[in-house]
């Protein structure tokens, strides 16, 4: 089920508040773990039994790395084995196909049938978080979960289960157990929420539509509107990811829960070392915790830090999809780093502001070319269309589409800075802001219902003719 | 809202946009477990949310405000006009031009035809600033070219734009031509099929207020003005000269005028002019001195063959989506002495039922 749905905001929410509210709080977790299954079955009937041995494993290892913890080989092979299992899990359900597909390239003569598994829904995210959970067991940072069903609800709780924040058991661990679910942080979380919704449906989803238009359009939008299509591609991406981790921490207010920001603003960095601070953050800090730091960071020195930051980005790409475009967007990423650390981040500082912000946001939106494009026919002649291979000009009905949707991409330009945000906490009274407060998400609430109405009124005409 | 949803009746038919409402989905261990039943039920509940249409125009009006004027596919023009999107260049135009070049050649009688072009050309002063373009002329003069001497093609095109300053010649809240629009057509027409047009004073013009045609639904912006339908009759037409008989396979049925009053008490009040769409109608006119004339139509021509009705004796419309027999044959039978294809240039594009003429 996704957020940005009838079902989802007219039956299945209130239902759930209902219950959930209406439930003894020592049972709340109960209700929970028992409707995050129904909203997980409700798209993936069936891999809602893959979630469960996770969840099961997951917890059995936690309760073994407890036990074992004085005997250090022990609880390491443990470790490998639970984790090997997580990955191999993740592996044979979102990179099966592409392993086989590689391996046939590479080594023809195997001639190994590729299997197509559909990827069960949310699989990165629950994977990485049950990882979360048992390293930080064996680290002995977290107490063991006992409770079956605390740690089932962590793991398959709904409003980050399909598309993130990655919360790592430890920021929770003490909230799994113990929430003060309060008016204050359920309005804050309505709000949100409803922040979020807005960000996904009145503007990602036009923008898509914007991309859509001008990506089927072929040759004829030229250059310029190549570039116009790129860009809408890249407030797309990101108003439908933060939006959807807003919603995700909104709902998480609702039901007591605080999880930790997720985007930043990611679009205003100076840097690319800045943008990956501020996007996906909750990605970038597993990885850092679980992947890059194991590895030894940069602590041994240059040539093995650009390993290990090699590696992170080769796996960070892997991560966002089983294609090689990723791991290829992955590293592309990963070698601009490297050059921001070695001298590049110094230059950057130090050069006008115009300028810093203009490299950045040409790296990321070029970035989002490759991350787009799986097919690499397609992406090769989408980048040569940005540099002119089909002209400059747009075609008129092209110039027609971008010129309509001028006003929401300056819209979305605006929303990607802090500016609404500056300018909302500049007003200090109360009334005010109770007024701002109440419209706007009501307004939010009535827009995005009527979208979501809309899209599906179709007028069929039969009598056209 | 929820409750409402729950409370409320259920409508199972969409008037404004004439379609069926999708009902409750099926539930059982099937379509639970291959998600048909959870897909089914947003199809559902936004079929059935109350204030529905509250919803849809307030969506439509948020794309009017954002300056997407026309993401539905219907523009606002001014003085409150609805126009569907340009119609695009086609294959299928080509291919129809081709089935009727090579119909004409074979055909024994004269073969006229006549292309209608869109409102949002015909009225393209009244179009908003940012539109896509109206090729029609373009369009319909290609079109033109391929289809060889044999057929006598009429350009209605720069008669109704010269007269579009001077009255309307099309709805606004819908794609068809009014009356009067046909009318012209009707008079430039007699210059190539050789009749005398009965002039327009002769007419006595009924009007019908209250139609909303499918521009508007499909626009959904609910705060248009609806049209004024006029009904055309001649005065000196003797009421009992005209009788219409409609087939459609073996239901037949039969009347004494032009026009079927009791469509308009419907929502959709267009099919007043002979009964909409039918496979064949034949429409007979005792009072009229021309012979006998096929017309292959879409239905744009229900408002334009009463007024050729005068001229004719006997007109046999016929509807190419539904007869799907040998016209030849038919022309031969009816003793035909002409045959005029009339469609709209959206619809020639589109049509692919051209391909039964023989």
């Amino acid at each position: 089920m996704v957020f940005s749905s009838l079902v989802f905001l007219f039956l299945f929410l209130p239902i759930v508040l209902a219950l959930y509210y209406l439930t003894p709080k020592r049972f709340r977790n109960v209700t929970l773990f028992a409707v995050d299954l129904v909203f997980y079955a409700w798209g993936e009937p069936v891999f809602v039994i893959l979630m469960m041995v996770s969840i099961i494993i997951n917890y059995i290892a936690g309760i073994l790395l407890g036990k074992f913890r004085e005997r250090k080989t022990l609880s390491k092979w443990i470790l490998i084995a639970d984790v090997a299992v997580n990955l191999g899990l993740l592996g044979s359900f979102k990179y099966a196909g592409f392993i086989g597909e590689t391996l046939n390239v590479v080594l023809p003569f195997l001639n190994l049938p590729v299997i197509e598994v559909a990827l069960p829904i949310g699989i990165s995210f629950y994977t990485f978080q049950t990882m979360s959970y048992t390293i930080d067991v064996y680290r002995n940072t977290v107490k063991v979960q006992k409770n079956f069903i605390a740690f089932g609800t962590y793991v398959s709780l709904f409003p980050q289960l399909i598309a993130g924040p990655i919360v790592r058991y430890e920021d929770v661990a003490s909230q799994m157990m113990d929430r003060h679910e309060n008016l204050e942080q359920f309005t804050k979380g309505v709000k949100l929420f409803l922040v979020g919704l807005a960000k996904k449906i009145l503007i990602a989803n036009e923008m898509g539509c914007l991309w859509d238009t001008i990506r089927n359009s072929a040759g004829e939008s030229g250059a310029l509107g190549a570039w116009v299509g790129i860009i809408a591609y890249t407030f797309q991406i990101y108003f439908d990811f933060s939006g959807y981790s807003d919603m995700a921490i909104g709902l998480g207010r609702m039901f007591g829960f605080e999880f930790i920001k997720n985007f930043d603003y990611p679009y205003i960095s100076k840097s690319i070392t800045e943008f990956w601070r501020r996007w996906h953050i909750s990605l970038g800090t597993w990885f850092r915790e679980y992947v890059y730091i194991p590895l030894g960071g940069n602590r041994k020195g240059l040539g093995r830090q650009i390993i290990n930051l090699g590696v992170v980005w080769f796996l960070t790409g892997l991560w966002h999809g089983a294609s090689w475009n990723f791991i290829l967007w992955g590293l592309y990423f990963g070698v601009i780093l490297v050059f921001e650390k070695m001298f590049l981040l110094k230059v950057l500082k130090k050069a006008p502001a115009v300028v810093s912000h203009i490299y950045s946001l040409l790296l990321i939106v070029l970035g989002w070319v490759l991350f787009y494009f799986e097919d690499m026919g397609k992406l090769g002649e989408f980048a040569a269309r940005l540099f002119g291979a089909d002209g400059f000009a747009m075609s008129g009905s092209v110039a027609v589409t971008v010129v309509s949707y001028l006003p929401l991409l300056i819209a979305a330009a605006v929303a990607s800075t802090p500016l609404a945000a500056f300018l909302y906490k500049k007003i200090k009274s109360k009334p005010v802001l109770y007024v701002i407060d109440n419209s706007a998400c009501i307004l939010s609430l009535l827009l995005c219902t009527s979208k979501l109405v809309s899209s599906a009124y179709n007028p069929f005409l039969y009598f056209k003719f | 809202m929820m409750m409402l949803l729950f409370v409320l009746p259920k409508e199972t038919f969409s008037a404004q946009e004439k379609r069926e409402l999708s009902s409750f989905p099926e539930i059982n261990a099937d379509t639970i477990m291959d998600a048909r039943f959870q897909n089914e039920l947003d199809t559902y509940l936004s079929d059935h949310i109350p204030a529905r249409n509250f919803f849809v125009g307030t969506s439509a009006c948020l794309e009017l405000a954002e300056g997407r004027n026309g993401s539905k596919g219907i523009y606002l023009g001014s003085d409150g006009y609805l126009f569907p999107e340009p119609t695009k260049p086609t294959d299928n135009l080509k291919k129809n031009a081709g089935f009727i070049k090579e119909f004409a050649d074979d055909s024994d009688i004269p073969v006229y035809m006549t292309v209608v072009p869109s409102s949002g050309f015909i009225n393209g002063t009244k179009l908003p600033l940012l539109h896509e373009g109206y090729n029609d002329e373009e369009l319909i003069t290609d079109f033109r070219k391929s289809l060889g001497k044999n057929v006598i093609f009429t350009d209605v095109t720069d008669r109704l734009e010269e007269k579009a300053n001077l009255s309307q010649l099309y709805y606004k809240t819908d794609h068809h031509w009014t009356s009067a629009g046909a009318y012209e057509c009707y008079c430039e027409l007699g210059n190539t099929m050789g009749y005398k047009p009965v002039p327009e004073s002769s007419f006595n013009k009924e009007k019908v207020d209250g139609f909303y045609g499918t521009s508007y639904s499909k626009s959904a912006l609910w705060f248009m003005q609806p049209d004024t339908i006029e009904l055309w009759t001649n005065k000196e037409q003797p009421a009992d000269s005209v009788s219409v008989e409609i087939t459609d396979g073996k239901d037949k049925k039969s009347a004494k005028s032009y026009f079927f009053r009791e469509q308009l008490s419907n929502d959709d009040k267009y099919p007043v002019f002979l009964d909409g769409n039918h496979s064949i109608e034949r429409i007979i006119n005792t009072n009229a001195d021309g012979g006998n004339i096929i017309v292959l139509k879409d239905s744009y021509a229900h408002t334009f063959v009463p007024f050729l009705s005068q001229n004719y004796r006997e007109i046999i419309m016929v509807d190419m989506r539904y007869y799907k027999k040998d016209i030849s044959a038919l022309a031969e039978k009816e003793g035909a002495e002409a045959i005029l294809i009339l469609y709209s240039l959206d619809n020639l594009s589109s049509d692919n039922n051209l391909a039964y003429l023989f």
